[in-house]
């Protein structure tokens, strides 16, 4: 009996910080893969060859803004060609107001590995 | 179409508009340095060999610069739409031209000495330093702006 005392009183909290860091770190991958646009505008960061939130979801009519905070040029173009920055220096940004429901990947051109999409609902 | 197939898919290879760019630039740098060292090394040690030698590295680095030249418009006509460059891009495709320019100026000295059977004149020396010093900053700015070096 005591003994059964003593497994469950360690196991108890392996498992509570089990689920704490499981739960945690869901709930980050969430924020830091997706981000939910506030109603007028939303931003997206390029940095360290990547956009950031890879996935932006916003409702029609935003624009979304893209900032190159990166030290070398980056460009912004659609996977259709909806739209397509000029190429962005650093500190340099683009915006598009998208007034359709959709997805629209997007790529940069000088690095094609670079992707990212914005949902509009 | 798997990461595996697509890699030896030839349509895929051959037509990735800018990719062969980054893919051939590695011709003329390796066989320009290679070329230019033979070259150094056999007038310092007198040996005859190693300066064929040099001059068909320096021979086959000035014909490879011609697909890298036009791979490189291409990619900025394809990718860029031609777009007025400025920044790191510009500087690459002036000193891109440079380089070209100085490893076919060295081959041309080395294949005029040839033909003539005189000695090279003794500016060559800074000819291929200034190609090497062309083509190193060049290189480098092309792995920074491609991502492999620099950040």
């Amino acid at each position: 009996m005591r003994r059964r005392v003593w497994i469950l009183g360690l196991a108890a909290p392996v498992l509570a910080a089990a689920g704490l860091l499981v739960g945690g770190s869901r709930g980050f991958t969430a924020r830091a893969g997706q981000a939910q646009a506030q109603a007028s505008g939303a931003e997206v960061k390029i940095d360290n060859f990547s956009f950031g939130p890879g996935i932006v979801t916003v409702p029609v009519g935003t624009t979304v803004t893209w900032t190159n905070r990166d030290d070398i040029p980056h460009t912004v173009v659609s996977d259709d060609k909806v739209f397509k920055s000029k190429v962005l220096d650093t500190d340099e940004k683009f915006s598009y107001s998208f007034t359709k429901p959709g997805t629209f990947g997007y790529f940069c051109s000088i690095h094609p590995k670079m992707t990212g999409k914005v949902v509009v609902q | 179409m798997s990461g595996i197939a697509k890699a030896f898919d030839p349509g895929t290879v051959l037509l990735a508009k800018h990719a062969q760019h980054v893919v051939l630039v590695h011709f003329p740098i390796a066989l320009f340095i290679t070329g230019v060292a033979l070259d150094w090394v056999g007038r310092w040690t007198r040996r005859n060999g190693l300066g064929e030698a040099a001059y068909y590295n320096l021979l086959i680095a000035a014909v490879s610069t011609l697909p890298v030249v036009a791979t490189g418009l291409l990619a900025w006509q394809f990718q860029l739409e031609g777009q007025r460059l400025k920044g790191l891009l510009l500087m690459h495709l002036v000193l891109g031209w440079l380089s070209s320019l100085l490893i076919v100026a060295v081959w041309w000295l080395h294949f005029r000495s040839r033909r003539r059977g005189s000695s090279l004149p003794k500016y060559v020396a800074l000819v291929e330093a200034a190609g090497l010093l062309a083509v190193g900053l060049t290189g480098h700015l092309g792995g920074f702006l491609s991502g492999v070096s620099g950040s």
